[in-house]
């Protein structure tokens, strides 16, 4: 498949998935809340999915647990770019700024994650917008401290300078000379930061940590494995399959994203061999 | 030398001192009160208390004094190893945690010595020969594993491996129960019980971890494919074999060394995530029990011994590296 078909493959399945989570509450047959029908039913007519222990419908729970997902990626994606950026051209620009938002983002970065979220979570409570704030308060360390290295390296240039020495104001140069140097790195940061939301509100949700007011594919996870017998109900792959294989296809998704990106970006300037694959981790 | 050393234990105590002081800083500075689970959500789902019980219980806390007293009260606690007492389960936090501990290192250990060796091995294998059918492979199938979540990694290992072909056991540390002898025969049975219960779990961090060995480990090797010294190993007539384990494999010491330090915080994270799938009775396990129970003097103090041990590994990582760095002088040149 040439690498041009590849990216409108992906960027169809990306459209499909979006437009899923717009229409949504139309498609789900039930409130996912609701107790619609027996508990522990198999798949039929009338349950696409069947039903989990307490008789909710698993097939509207799955449409409104991506779109939960797809939410909490896009909200977490925006906030922490902005920040990123933010602080990045802020501690680029002023030595007061630096000497504050650098040994923060170093701390960030230094300290294991996963349990400072428990911590945070925890202390101001599950809800969707604290899940969200929290994971964009957190997360804008790495790319704020590259961001900042593209506008020490600008900041630099003779152009800039030519800039400053005929009276533009630093919020000029910002816009049009810094701003511009460091938007090569903008897609990777936002195709890593989606991955990055996607798979921390799972697993966020898988330990309890959901919100418990609106469901979520984690939330449906943790639910099936609160049930200590679940391997021994006959429905268990119902239960445990859809929410699983929706996570990992969001997160592959972004994952064949940005091969595809980055194989269009070496067709264009002639690279064969593809010599560094870092960016693609994690 | 030593003064690399000397700055680099300089930045970690501070980076240490760091820790501590946001762990006391979180629950202070974050809406929510002590007395009452849900204000920071704007409920009253704490205790009916009087408020003469109310200040009793703030002045036992601490909680009625200034926030330079309330420091100087936790750190002296810290420094006599008191962590606080757990509120679900009458027992002092640190005991909890101690005896935890022992299940998430072993399984921490075991998946770095694993995914470090393993993805050193597969990235030399693939860069070796850049853009050929098995590098491109192994770099798609990395990049798709490196993605995933570990919990559902292990997920997928216990559906088929525990449920489905029920190989394994499918939950717990060890069978429950189960009787030893005495005797040495008695706890070489329940190594082998126990190492029977964490294959799984340690096979889906390593699943889940080798990914990003494998990618740097071949990045480096594809960049030093036609570096003079390697082409010079060749015009010799030495073995492609002595060639890479000789010659290539100590090259990329140095940035996995770099990644490994990196990757510590995320591996510990996955850890814990991984340990609720299989309900193995570590660390991850008693923070998801804890979060049930809204049992934060728990979380407070795992984040401060995940993140104190993170620095600590993360202070010897460098030094090593310091180290390799000053034993091969020139060489990058």
């Amino acid at each position: 498949m040439s690498e041009g078909r590849a990216l409108a493959w992906i960027g169809g399945s990306v459209g499909v998935v979006c437009t899923l989570v717009v229409i949504a509450p139309w498609l789900a047959p039930y409130d996912p809340g609701a107790l619609a029908g027996p508990p522990l039913a198999p798949p039929d007519a009338a349950h696409l999915l069947g039903t989990n222990d307490v008789g909710q419908d698993l097939w509207s729970g799955l449409l409104y647990g991506v779109r939960t997902s797809v939410l909490v990626a896009g909200s977490v994606t925006l906030l922490s770019t902005a920040l990123s950026w933010g602080i990045g051209l802020a501690a680029g620009m002023s030595r007061a700024a630096e000497s504050v938002l650098l040994p923060l983002a170093e701390l960030l970065l230094a300290l294991p994650s996963l349990p400072l979220y428990l911590l945070t979570v925890t202390l101001v409570g599950p809800s969707l917008l604290h899940l969200i704030l929290v994971l964009a308060l957190l997360s804008w360390p790495p790319f704020a401290r590259i961001v900042r290295s593209l506008v020490l390296i600008v900041r630099a240039a003779p152009y800039v300078e030519a800039a400053q020495a005929l009276g533009a104001t630093p919020a000029h140069i910002i816009r049009h000379h810094l701003l511009p140097a460091t938007l090569d790195v903008l897609p990777t940061k936002l195709i890593l930061t989606v991955r990055f939301a996607v798979f921390t509100e799972a697993t966020l949700a898988f330990l309890g940590l959901g919100d418990p007011a609106t469901i979520s594919c984690g939330t449906m996870l943790n639910h099936a494995f609160d049930d200590p017998l679940l391997f021994s109900r006959p429905v268990w792959p119902w239960l445990v399959l859809p929410p699983a294989a929706a996570i990992v296809l969001l997160v592959l998704l972004t994952v064949w994203f940005s091969q595809a990106l980055e194989g269009r970006r070496a067709q264009a300037t002639h690279v064969a061999v593809p010599e560094s694959t870092s960016s693609k981790v994690s | 030398m030593a003064r690399a050393v000397a700055r680099l234990l300089i930045r970690y105590l501070l980076l240490a001192c760091g820790v501590v002081l946001l762990n006391f800083l979180l629950p202070r500075l974050l809406p929510g009160d002590p007395l009452n689970v849900g204000a920071a959500e704007g409920l009253d789902l704490g205790p009916p208390l009087t408020a003469a019980a109310g200040h009793q219980l703030r002045t036992y806390y601490h909680l009625d004094e200034p926030p330079a007293g309330q420091l100087f009260a936790y750190l002296g606690d810290l420094a006599r190893g008191d962590l606080g007492w757990s509120i679900a389960r009458s027992a002092p936090v640190s005991g909890l945690l101690l005896n935890r501990l022992p299940w998430t290192l072993g399984l921490l250990g075991t998946t770095l010595i694993f995914s470090a060796s393993g993805g050193t091995a597969l990235g030399l294998l693939a860069g070796w020969a850049p853009g050929s059918r098995r590098d491109r492979r192994l770099v798609a199938l990395m990049a798709a594993l490196s993605a995933l979540p570990e919990f559902l990694v292990a997920l997928g290992l216990l559906l088929i491996f525990a449920v489905t072909l029920r190989w394994f056991p499918l939950l717990g540390g060890q069978t429950p129960f189960a009787q030893y002898s005495a005797d040495p025969l008695g706890s070489g049975q329940r190594a082998l019980d126990v190492g029977l219960h964490l294959i799984l779990p340690a096979a889906a961090l390593v699943l889940a971890g080798i990914a990003g060995f494998a990618l740097i480990a071949r990045d480096v090797t594809v960049g030093i494919r036609y570096a003079p010294w390697l082409i010079v190993a060749r015009a010799k007539g030495l073995s492609e074999r002595q060639i890479a384990f000789r010659h290539a494999l100590p090259h990329l010491a140095g940035p996995l060394l770099t990644y490994f330090g990196l990757r510590l915080g995320a591996v510990l994270g996955g850890a814990l995530v991984v340990e609720r799938v299989f309900n193995i009775p570590g660390l991850g396990l008693l923070a998801y029990e804890a979060i049930r129970e809204r049992d934060y003097p728990v979380l407070q103090a795992l984040f401060l011994l995940a993140g104190l041990g993170v620095l600590a590994a993360n202070c010897v990582v460098e030094f090593l590296y310091l180290r390799l760095a000053r034993r091969q002088p020139a060489r990058y040149e």
